[in-house]
């Protein structure tokens, strides 16, 4: 029986995984609020258009939740009231009632929810946890995770700069770090953020930073930046361990440097990201549909996408307040 | 011709020993009268590899009459030995950090004042071209207004040179007493304004079987302006890393972001001395320049351009960091006068 996948979001991010997924060769069924540009999106790969969510929900195995982050809950919810699998892009929802009340339905429903952290599928980033998982670097001391760009220009009706509905460049990008983190380093205990645009909104500056303590004892430093200069889009990494260290930075490993004359053809040569045989989208959205079909567990789960929002959250409150969020043991288990 | 500038060292207990003297040794104008240690052995083996006196005693050094004395002891002496020279007339320039105590480094700055001899603390960071430049553009208003700076100041664990930089008491603490002043005196410089509240985490993992003190550590730092900043300060560097370390700032603004790395001017070098890969350093030496600066400012007779008061600022920040870590929240920076 064919794989077959209902793509809620034709924005940037589903545009992204409509291409992954066709590469894929999986049928895609598309839907967003605006037909227009379902239907301009679904035309430039072939896939159908769909009008409605219980449209969408027909004949489909799967909905890719790639909305805007304050609608995930509802269409996630019913997809999996509908017993379709949901894949959710990150954050999983913009506040824990949403992203808990999607858990409880898909678990209600008895159908898998997978969180698209895609940085855990960037090759850089799996190869450097794997040092650490195998031992090379001994116990993670200091990570220092920055994810840095000019301010995103793509995002329809703004809805990306509007805090309430997505909660800003802490839920929506540095919480791609937060996962990391956590993957590599373990649960987190202590968070403390400092947002220059929660702090001085005025000036329109959208950096911060956080400070996690982990359970283990491990610290980590994470910055999230929209405040460079177009078209930089630079991440960099670095593990510090009890016998080593591992780091990696974009910018000091560019395996494709352009000097061209021409202003429009290196705008074209300058794509985002190493180039790669595989891209990491479609390793990740290849991986939850082999964990779907063979009813096995993707790096990533439902829980992970659950314990980075609450990272996220917790740094956004530490960010209005000023202060040192703690997260409990006890927080996490009562939200399992 | 003037006089040459008269200049003793107390103490080659610090790493940085050996290659001020080299400096000093072949700075035109100067006339290196004596080392004093309290350590014999290393004491003299310092005199005897730059073709200088060795005193026996720091009254004896003292008593050679030198314009100034440059301080390489071990943190906790700093200001038994400021005292004594400022005692004597004689300006200092005090490794860093100025002492392990707040407390300590405001009575080194009052001793000075009232003895009337200059107090430089050894910060080599304000006289890096790397990050003049970084200062340049700043104050030439490139980034539109500062928003957030992110340091990195991290390095090897200084023990493999001496013991005593993981010691609680000789040093006073460790990577964040060893490496956080740095970066904080040149935070104060770039901005002009002072830090008004911390925030630290510290951990031993980083060679926790052969450190009595931490080893990683993460400072946010709030000025009194409103602008942020972090410093990473850790031990992270380790053996076999191309070089010692080093520091970097990246600075944020409303008009987009600028880098500065203050030791990336290096070659690459494989199969040298360290067999692996090595990163010999080409930049301008900025102890060259700081040394002359502390010269120049005797000879002048003016204040030195890093002053024991920037010492105790600097210091000030990592008393709440220590202080932080205690409390697990931030604290304000407690002033010592």
């Amino acid at each position: 029986m064919t794989f077959r996948v209902g793509l809620a979001g034709a924005g940037f991010i589903g545009e992204t995984h409509l291409a992954a997924w066709t590469a894929e060769g999986v049928p895609v069924v598309v839907l967003d609020h605006d037909a227009t540009r379902a239907a301009s999106l679904a035309g430039r790969f072939g896939a159908r258009v769909a009008t409605s969510l219980d449209e969408l929900f027909a004949g489909v195995d799967v909905v890719d939740v790639c909305t805007p982050t304050h609608r995930h809950a509802e269409i996630a919810i019913r997809a999996a009231e509908a017993g379709r699998h949901v894949i959710c892009e990150k954050p999983l929802a913009r506040t824990i009632e949403d992203a808990d009340a999607i858990v409880a339905a898909c678990e209600g429903a008895g159908v898998r929810l997978f969180v698209a952290h895609v940085v855990r599928f960037f090759p850089e980033y799996e190869a450097a946890r794997r040092v650490v998982v195998e031992g090379g670097i001994g116990d993670p001391a200091v990570l220092r995770l920055k994810r840095a760009s000019s301010r995103p220009r793509r995002p329809a009706g703004q809805w990306l700069f509007d805090h309430g509905l997505s909660g800003g460049l802490v839920l929506d990008l540095m919480i791609h770090d937060f996962d990391y983190a956590r993957w590599v380093a373990g649960e987190v205990v202590a968070v403390f953020c400092r947002s220059v645009g929660a702090d001085r909104p005025e000036l329109r500056v959208d950096h911060a930073y956080a400070i996690l303590t982990h359970e283990s004892g491990a610290i980590s430093h994470v910055t999230g930046s929209w405040a460079y200069a177009a078209p930089t889009f630079r991440t960099s990494l670095e593990i510090a361990g009890s016998r080593g260290l591992v780091e990696h930075d974009s910018v000091v490993a560019p395996p494709v440097v352009t000097y061209l004359l021409r202003q429009d053809a290196e705008r074209a040569a300058a794509l985002p990201g190493s180039p790669l045989s595989e891209d990491p989208f479609r390793l990740e959205l290849r991986e939850f549909r082999r964990a779907i079909e063979d009813g096995v567990q993707a790096r990533v789960t439902a829980h992970d996408g659950v314990e980075a929002l609450r990272i996220a959250l917790a740094a956004a409150e530490s960010a209005q307040t000023g202060r040192v969020v703690r997260l409990g043991a006890a927080t996490r288990a009562a939200a399992r | 011709m003037s006089d040459p500038v008269r200049i003793g060292l107390l103490s080659a207990a610090h790493v940085h020993a050996d290659g001020y003297l080299a400096i000093l040794a072949a700075m035109p104008g100067v006339e290196l009268v004596g080392l004093w240690d309290d350590d014999d052995a290393r004491g003299r083996g310092a005199a005897a590899r730059h073709g200088i006196p060795f005193l026996e005693t720091e009254s004896g050094l003292l008593a050679t009459e030198p314009d100034g004395v440059v301080i390489e002891s071990v943190n906790s002496e700093h200001r038994r030995l400021t005292e004594l020279a400022a005692a004597a007339g004689v300006d200092v320039l005090c490794e860093k950090p100025l002492a392990t105590r707040i407390d300590d480094a405001a009575a080194m700055v009052n001793a000075c004042a009232e003895a009337k001899v200059r107090l430089m603390t050894a910060f080599p960071m304000r006289f890096s071209p790397v990050l003049a430049q970084l200062a340049r553009a700043m104050r030439g208003g490139a980034l539109g207004e500062l928003v957030c700076l992110e340091g990195v100041n991290t390095g090897e664990m200084p023990d493999v040179h001496a013991g005593w930089f993981a010691d609680p008491v000789l040093a006073g603490g460790g990577a964040m007493m060893d490496h956080v002043v740095h970066l904080a005196d040149v935070y104060r410089w770039l901005l002009g304004v002072e830090v008004g509240e911390v925030y630290a985490v510290a951990n031993r993992i980083l060679h926790e079987h052969h450190a009595g003190v931490e080893t990683g550590g993460l400072l946010s730092l709030r000025f009194e302006n409103g602008v942020f900043a972090t410093i990473d300060c850790s031990w992270s560097k380790p053996r076999g890393y191309p070089t010692w370390g080093g520091l970097s700032i990246e600075a944020v603004g409303t008009a987009g972001v600028i880098t500065a790395n203050a030791f990336r001017q290096h070659l690459v070098l494989y199969g040298g001395p360290g067999a692996g890969e090595s990163w010999p350093f080409w930049g301008s030496d900025a102890n060259v320049a700081m040394l002359g600066e502390f010269v120049a400012a005797i000879r002048e007779e003016r204040e030195p351009a890093v002053t024991g008061v920037d010492g105790l600022r600097a210091l000030e920040v990592v008393d709440a960091a220590y202080r932080s870590v205690e409390s697990g929240e931030p604290v304000s920076v407690q002033r010592a006068e």
